[in-house]
């Protein structure tokens, strides 16, 4: 059963998520859902946590002014695009995304994880808010991780 | 999250069971910082129980492991799940961390060996 404001078909789904920290737990089971339903069983684990990831990101640093975190997931033949967006204040992605991060920092691995769970992971940002995009391919369910 | 606390020969095993994310790192922290500060520099994190570990899971690991290394404590981790092994793998904490695929090879290993019974060993019997 979907929630009021949810957007979905078979294989689209879309959401919109106040900018809090109980959004996480919300987002999740959305998202564990619709991969299943779509059949993405092997995978979920992996799109649950980066997706949890970059609303996180939002969440922690982008305050948007409409308090509001955009979620959108379609499945499409053999992967599902996942994407978070808000009209936040931005931020510099080429730096975020390719920062050497001390091997013991003890935050800033939310890119980290995304990119090494999904398949491609991309993002724009400027003043105007950031959209994060991300792909995951049904693949034999070891892709995008160490252990393919 | 759960965590359970055990001491055996001055080494504490934690054992976290639940998920070890944005919601329950607090408590983690509380509990394993509170040794810390108890001067209970000798800990066996004990994951096996862990069902979901996030980034900020994650920022809380390093943390009590900075905390213990630099009290010049001894820190082992206990972890057989291979999913977190994966996430562990992403962020190359496998190459950092002393990882042990039970809490009976990580409390040889620390040289707790009174009471260690290698559960596994005994089931391969059966």
């Amino acid at each position: 059963m979907l929630a009021d404001g949810d957007r979905s078909n078979d294989n689209r789904l879309s959401f919109d998520l106040p900018c809090t920290k109980k959004s996480l737990a919300r987002a999740r089971e959305k998202i564990r859902r619709f991969a299943v339903d779509n059949g993405f069983e092997t995978q979920v684990e992996d799109i649950q946590l980066a997706t949890q990831e970059a609303i996180k990101n939002v969440i922690q640093h982008a305050c948007p002014a409409d308090n509001n975190i955009r979620v959108d997931l379609l499945a499409s033949g053999d992967s599902i695009e996942v994407e978070v967006s808000d009209m936040g204040m931005g931020f510099d992605a080429d730096t975020v995304m390719r920062r050497d991060k001390a091997p013991m920092a003890v935050d800033g691995r939310g890119f980290v994880l995304m990119e090494g769970l999904m398949d491609t992971v991309g993002v724009t940002s400027d003043s105007e808010g950031t959209v994060v995009r991300m792909e995951k391919s049904r693949g034999d369910g070891t892709t995008g991780g160490p252990e393919g | 999250m759960e965590i359970q606390v055990e001491e055996k020969e001055g080494f504490y095993t934690v054992t976290p069971v639940g998920e070890l994310d944005v919601y329950t790192v607090p408590l983690f922290r509380k509990v394993v910082l509170k040794l810390e500060g108890d001067r209970r520099h000798d800990i066996i994190l004990d994951l096996t129980s862990l069902t979901f570990l996030d980034s900020s899971g994650i920022g809380s690991l390093i943390e009590v492991y900075q905390k213990v290394r630099s009290a010049e404590g001894n820190i082992a981790f206990v972890l057989d799940n291979p999913r977190i092994l994966k996430l562990f793998r992403l962020v190359n904490l496998d190459r950092v961390f002393r990882i042990y695929p039970n809490l009976g090879k990580a409390l040889q290993a620390v040289g707790v060996s009174s009471g260690y019974v290698d559960e596994k060993f005994f089931s391969d019997l059966t």
